[in-house]
């Protein structure tokens, strides 16, 4: 027998979605937001799509049509945009350039079925999260390594300017630290300042920190 | 013809004589109005559909003792599906492709209705559907009038964790129906900081209640179906085990299953339904004294019985107030119909196409007959596609006592 513990967030957050449908008022149109109101979704129409968002939303459905491929919708490529669901009368590549162009995170085919829907908003949701957590993830990783490149950096300096091995740049640099009470980072951040304002060197020999360690690798 | 306790809203025109519209022949007025009916006579779960069928029948044969529809005479087209998904598929294309029927009243279990959904939609017909089931569904061609979850898990799920304890051991057959009832009786439990004991299959009974035994739950979630449920029970009542200290609680075992376990053996177990044959109403009692009448007195009245039975009154409210049964015309007619059912007034919603009914607990008692414990004051809204049933308190609701006096609780 299958077992689950708790039912997922994705699905117990339906009830507070707010959604937003760019659809013409028509069968299709209706049936979308007569089944969005069944799930129990507070649900927005409008027609043509707005080139902004016209209320904070959690889900937007747009309709992509022959004459709404070439519209310019900011919203859909801004970092912060609600997860996206297509509805597509049309299978050509003029479309799919079009849902492409949106990043939508789901399809929804026409004539629009009851059956689907749910797990459509579903599964746009769970990519649209995942998506999200990984931007931010990589971000983080982004400025960790950028860190750690001017720590490199730093190190390299001192151990140009003073004839110390690496071990000890990185030593003066957390005892810089400790005793300031600040973090390594700043301290960092002060070494490579000054070394630039300094600037007794010509501007080329400063970078790339690789070439100043002379050959060997830098520690972490 | 009148037919009497149906109120419709859709129209003035509803339930009232329709004499001789124009544009219809003699003839073609006279034709009966063809109706499929789907229910296993054979088969794992032919007990409750055999009472299904009971109730469907009584309703045909009532409306024609009353004049049929317009003087139309209300047919229905029976076969035998024996409990088999491929059979009702097989059955319900031959009902509208041979029989030249437009409207279906049929299935029990999720399987055999999830088969016959697309033969109606494909051709564009009407089924309606007495059953209980797990909600997350809506067709154009369908209408549902046994409970979703909303009207009788949340209810069960309360009851049982206040009046007996929050460790639950939950025994279920291994399909769609079982699943989701313990998805949410699990939801509620999480949130009650209660706690699943254990889970068992539905197979070697006499293991799961060994295990029973040794777990000590405060009660039991069975979502057993058919012919297993009576094993269940009896191998409860062999083990010796005490039914009003750790009962088994039920959304299917109706009065059905209890004479086919003996009333002996289900007595003191809980079940949550819309409808009970103990009902104490008027048109109940001359219901189950026709029923009793027509098949035998040991002939018992249910849950699944009773949906059976008005939404072929539905049918025939909504035939007599458009005059024919194409879908497109008869659909409209149903939705918002009110009905006067055994159980207290019932209706369709417009929006979902499920039936508002009255959730009710009852308690098995030696007479085979459940004891009502708990009665919801008015019709529930049917909410098909609540995930989260956790946050809906239904207790405010519940008056302290009831007028009756038999209403309230234990």
């Amino acid at each position: 027998m299958k077992t689950k513990s708790g039912t997922s967030k994705l699905l117990r957050d339906l009830r507070t979605l707010r959604v937003i449908v760019f659809h013409p008022n028509d069968q299709d149109g209706q049936d979308i937001i007569r089944q969005l109101q069944r799930i129990g979704c507070q649900v927005q129409a409008f027609w043509p799509p707005a080139e902004r968002l016209p209320v904070d939303c959690d889900l937007v459905f747009l309709a992509v049509r022959p004459e709404t491929v070439a519209l310019d919708l900011p919203w859909t490529t801004a970092e912060k945009k609600p997860p996206l669901i297509a509805v597509v009368d049309y299978e050509n590549p003029t479309t799919i350039e079009a849902m492409l162009k949106f990043s939508v995170n789901g399809v929804v085919a026409s004539p629009v079925k009851s059956f689907g829907l749910l797990s459509a908003v579903v599964i746009a949701r769970q990519i649209a999260a995942r998506e999200a957590e990984q931007q931010k993830q990589i971000e983080r990783l982004d400025q960790r390594l950028a860190g750690i490149r001017r720590l490199t950096k730093a190190k390299a300096i001192l151990m140009e300017t003073r004839g110390i091995n690496e071990e000890k740049a990185y030593e003066i640099i957390r005892e810089q630290a400790m005793s300031k009470r600040v973090t390594t980072e700043e301290i960092v951040n002060a070494i490579i300042h000054a070394n630039e304002i300094l600037g007794y060197r010509a501007k080329a020999d400063l970078a790339p920190e690789l070439q100043l360690v002379r050959g060997r690798k830098p520690a972490a | 013809m009148t037919i009497p306790e149906v109120l419709c809203s859709s129209g003035p025109s509803a339930f009232k004589q329709r004499k001789g519209s124009s544009g219809r022949s003699m003839k073609t007025s006279k034709d009966p109005f063809k109706v499929g009916v789907l229910f296993s006579e054979t088969g794992v779960t032919a007990t409750i559909e055999a009472s299904q069928l009971r109730g469907t029948l009584l309703a045909f044969e009532e409306i024609n003792e009353a004049g049929g529809i317009d003087g139309r005479e209300l047919q229905p087209v029976y076969y035998d599906p024996a409990s088999s998904p491929g059979m009702y598929k097989i059955l319900a294309e031959k009902l509208i492709v041979e029989d030249g029927v437009r409207t279906i009243l049929g299935c029990y279990m999720s399987s055999t209705r999830k088969a016959v959904l697309p033969v109606v939609q494909r051709w564009n017909a009407m089924l309606m559907y007495p059953t209980l089931y797990e909600g997350f569904e809506y067709s154009d061609n369908v209408i549902y009038t046994g409970a979703a979850p909303n009207q009788n898990s949340i209810q069960l799920a309360d009851f049982m964790l206040r009046k007996f304890g929050s460790r639950v051991y939950m025994v279920g057959s291994d399909y769609v129906y079982p699943y989701e009832s313990n998805r949410i009786m699990s939801d509620i439990l999480l949130e009650r900081g209660g706690k699943r004991v254990a889970d068992a299959g539905a197979g070697d009974f006499v293991a799961v209640v060994e295990d029973v035994k040794r777990q000590k739950p405060d009660f039991i979630f069975s979502t057993v179906v058919g012919q297993a449920t009576a094993h269940f029970y009896r191998a409860y009542a062999e083990a010796g085990l005490d039914a009003r200290k750790m009962p088994i609680a039920s959304l299917t075992t109706s009065e059905a299953e209890v004479a086919e376990m003996g009333a002996d053996v289900a007595a003191g177990h809980i079940t949550a339904a819309a409808y009970f044959q103990s009902i104490d109403t008027e048109l109940n009692r001359r219901c189950v004294a026709k029923v009793k009448a027509r098949y035998g007195s040991d002939t018992v009245t249910n849950m699944c019985w009773e949906a059976a039975y008005f939404q072929t009154y539905l049918l025939a409210g909504a035939l007599n107030a458009v005059g024919t049964d194409n879908i497109q015309q008869l659909l409209p007619a149903i939705l918002n119909m009110q009905f006067n059912a055994p159980q207290g007034p019932v209706r369709i919603d417009a929006t979902n196409h499920h039936t508002y009914l009255t959730p009710r607990i009852g308690r098995a008692g030696a007479d085979g007959q459940f004891e009502m414990l708990l009665a919801a004051p008015r019709p529930v809204k049917p909410d098909p596609y609540l995930v989260d049933h956790a946050a809906q308190d239904w207790s405010s609701q519940v008056p302290a006592t009831h007028a009756a006096g038999r209403m309230s609780v234990q």
